[in-house]
């Protein structure tokens, strides 16, 4: 089916992040189903996913054990890749017999709606009917799942991306609270360059990463309205004077804040300086708790607040389970995305993928202190503003980097990167 | 005392031997059934998706099964050169690498196969040495490299430093200006000990008894390198050159692997951005479209060189 990117950002941005609030409201019929395929033969279901970190891989061994042994005439094959060839392979098999019963994806217009758009995901209507899914998951989670006007999917986690801070660091350069607005972010990067401290980390060699800085940069200078329409072309980017402000903006962090030399690095690189303590903030998102206490980080010295755009709408994204469209037992894979996200089973893996379930009855988790401090924040949220790589299209995700990356270097002037990337969309509209 | 056969028993023996019968088939009608498997493999593996990539350029395709190939005529090639703000800097700098090839990593693996063609000790060491990092995968050499490139970390800028030149750091991957030759001083480092095996084993094809009638004539070492070194290494220059550019425009995954074709696109190829248009981009028309030049700047620039190489083997 086709869609509009443009009303699925507004869907999604325009609906409250209440996971902790639980205004899905509670009470839902999930007490895990248990019996055998349903039509009584053995079945196997396969399920494609990207390589699982050690939490992940155990949290997902866990369910798919558990789901086994209640239906012993089920059995769940996985396969992990890459996530850029988990990508590909997808859209390889996208139309074909040759794709798995499940999926996992983002769930963006420019990625999780493209698959959609393929013809790939399997509305799931009736299994919410069904199982009483609309119970089981907050407004917030379902956003994603009916933006593109059916059900798509189950939600699996929405992804909040802030800014971390080192909480030490910020003492030593004289800061004694957190921002609350983007003139009190530059004002404290600039009392930390003073300090001799390296405000912010980036690594240009991914584009995604800075992305995040941009993304932000444009909520923050043209506010919601007008970012969702830019994000979904339906405005033209050189006819809005927040552009330019906004790569204004990017060009002086580039030059000021960010660590030096970080467009010849990776993201993985650049991290080491906020693990280390050379840098005093890290545009992250909820998955970088794990990243922070693995890397011997104390969670203490952390503190976590939102990028302060004044639009009141946190960074991020969701990302769901997919039935495919061609699957031969769609019964069958409904019943096990019904049985991963009972209430038994997220208790016993919540925190493996993002501090919080996607099952409102489910606490978040509390292993890690960092997670702790996600909840307020979250609560805070008016919406969601979600990363441009999955607005954009592919083709002009690729361009939107390389713009991005120009401004950076010098190669484009601020004042000329709005024209450049319209001109770039007018000539593949 | 010598023993012959008589002529007779001889004629006997031959009437002894069953009648052959006449090979009326030729050679080439008799070497089909090996050729054949071969053939239908490279037709299937190499030719088709090479006939069929150029078919795809006329296309506008998503390379989703679901979605239909529609035809654009030349479409993509139109966009290509006059509206992808990319598509002129990874020609450029497909070029550029190229010519870079030719001067730089094929004029020291002569040097090097040259003094490693005399008798000094450690001769077969150093002939590893300068062959070590041809063994390694080019995704590994970029991790070497990007390490080595590191602004903070790495041993260039470390080493610069330490011997006082801190101004001279850089941003070796990071600046527009220079990230292009940087990942090419990696390729030089992965592919010189390659070409000076082969120049070795063309060295080892000159023959002694010239260089020493030369030597006796009173030619010096550069006459004897010029006059009959050189013309003797003609078929492996030959060689050498033609793997140098075909190689040179494949560069994929040592760009890949050290810039990912940036800072903001400045490292990009013509392989490399096949690629990214194909299956990051999905413009699978496209793609193709850059993948079809690609494939005539190679054969423009490798099949005139070979039938003027070859023409001079037959002279």
């Amino acid at each position: 089916m086709r869609y509009t990117r443009s009303a699925a950002v507004a869907i999604s941005a325009t609906a409250a992040l209440a996971l902790v609030t639980g205004c899905g409201s509670g009470g839902t019929s999930d007490a895990g189903s248990s019996g055998s395929g349903s039509s009584g033969e053995k079945v196997d279901l396969t399920l494609w996913l990207p390589t699982q970190e050690d939490s992940q891989k155990a949290g997902l061994e866990t369910l798919v054990s558990d789901f086994e042994a209640a239906n012993p005439d089920i059995t769940v094959k996985y396969e992990e890749r890459s996530v850029d060839d988990h990508k590909t392979a997808l859209r390889q098999v996208a139309g074909t017999d040759a794709g798995p019963d499940i999926y996992w994806y983002w769930e963006g217009p420019g990625l999780g709606g493209e698959l959609v758009n393929a013809g790939m995901s399997l509305d799931l209507t009736k299994y919410y009917d069904q199982y009483g899914w609309s119970d089981r998951f907050s407004d917030a989670a379902l956003a994603g799942i009916t933006q593109y006007g059916q059900h798509d999917g189950i939600p699996w986690t929405l992804q909040g991306e802030a800014i971390y801070y080192n909480k030490t660091l910020f003492a030593k350069a004289g800061i004694t609270g957190t921002p609350t607005s983007y003139d009190e972010l530059v004002a404290d990067a600039d009392k930390l360059v003073a300090a001799g401290i390296t405000p912010i980390q980036f690594g240009g060699t991914v584009n995604w990463h800075v992305m995040r800085l941009l993304d932000s940069l444009i909520e923050t200078e043209c506010g919601s309205t007008v970012a969702d329409a830019l994000n979904t072309t339906q405005k033209g980017w050189d006819s809005e004077p927040c552009v330019t402000d906004a790569f204004t903006a990017l060009k002086t962090w580039g030059e000021k804040y960010i660590n030096q030399g970080f467009m010849g690095i990776s993201n993985d690189d650049s991290s080491q300086l906020f693990y280390t303590g050379q840098a005093a903030m890290a545009l992250e998102g909820t998955w970088f708790d794990a990243n922070l206490t693995d890397n011997g980080v104390n969670p203490d010295d952390i503190g976590i607040f939102a990028f302060p755009t004044g639009t009141g709408r946190l960074y991020g994204f969701g990302e769901a389970y997919y039935v495919n469209a061609t699957s031969k037992h769609p019964d069958e894979a409904a019943k096990f995305l019904d049985f991963i996200t009972s209430t038994a089973e997220q208790e016993k893996v919540v925190g493996a993928w993002a501090a919080m379930s996607p099952n409102v009855d489910v606490a978040p988790a509390t292993g890690n202190p960092l997670h702790e401090l996600w909840p307020p924040i979250f609560k805070a949220a008016t919406g969601l503003y979600i990363n441009n790589d999955q607005n954009l299209s592919l083709d002009q995700t690729t361009e939107y980097w390389r713009i991005q990356n120009s401004v950076l270097t010098g190669d484009i002037a601020p004042a000329d990167a709005g024209a450049e990337f319209q001109k770039f969309i007018d000539a593949n509209s | 005392m010598t023993t012959t056969t008589p002529p007779v028993a001889r004629r006997d023996a031959r009437r002894a031997d069953p009648p052959r019968p006449r090979a009326k088939r030729s050679p080439f009608v008799r070497a089909l059934p090996y050729l054949v498997p071969a053939g239908l493999l490279y037709g299937y593996f190499l030719v088709y998706p090479m006939i069929d990539a150029v078919r795809l350029s006329f296309y506008d395709w998503s390379g989703f099964r679901t979605e239909p190939q529609v035809w654009v005529g030349l479409r993509n090639y139109v966009r290509a050169f006059t509206a992808d703000p990319v598509f002129w800097t990874a020609f450029k700098n497909s070029l550029i690498w190229v010519v870079l090839s030719l001067a730089i990593p094929m004029m020291l693996s002569l040097l090097l196969a040259l003094g490693l063609n005399r008798k000094l000790l450690g001769r077969n060491l150093f002939r590893s040495v300068f062959y070590l990092p041809a063994v390694f995968a080019s995704i590994t050499v970029a991790a070497m490299w990007r390490w080595i490139y590191n602004p903070t970390l790495g041993a260039v800028n470390q080493g610069l430093k330490a011997i006082g030149l801190e101004s001279w750091t850089h941003q070796w991957l990071g600046d527009p200006k220079i990230a292009l030759y940087s990942v090419f001083v990696a390729a030089i480092w992965q592919s010189v000990g390659f070409n000076m095996v082969l120049f070795l084993a063309g060295l080892q094809q000159v023959p002694v008894e010239l260089v020493e009638a030369a030597r006796i004539d009173g030619a010096h070492g550069l006459q004897i390198f010029r006059n009959v070194t050189l013309p003797a290494l003609r078929p492996t220059f030959v060689v050498v050159v033609i793997l140098t550019i075909i190689n040179s425009l494949k560069v994929f995954d040592l760009v890949v692997g050290m810039t990912g074709g940036g800072p903001a696109q400045s490292t990009q190829v013509l392989a490399l951005w096949s690629w990214t248009q194909s299956f990051q981009n999905h413009t699978f028309g496209q793609g193709s479209a850059v993948a079809t030049v690609l494939l005539i700047i190679s054969l423009a620039l490798v099949v005139p060189y070979l039938a003027w190489a070859l023409r001079g083997e037959d002279h």
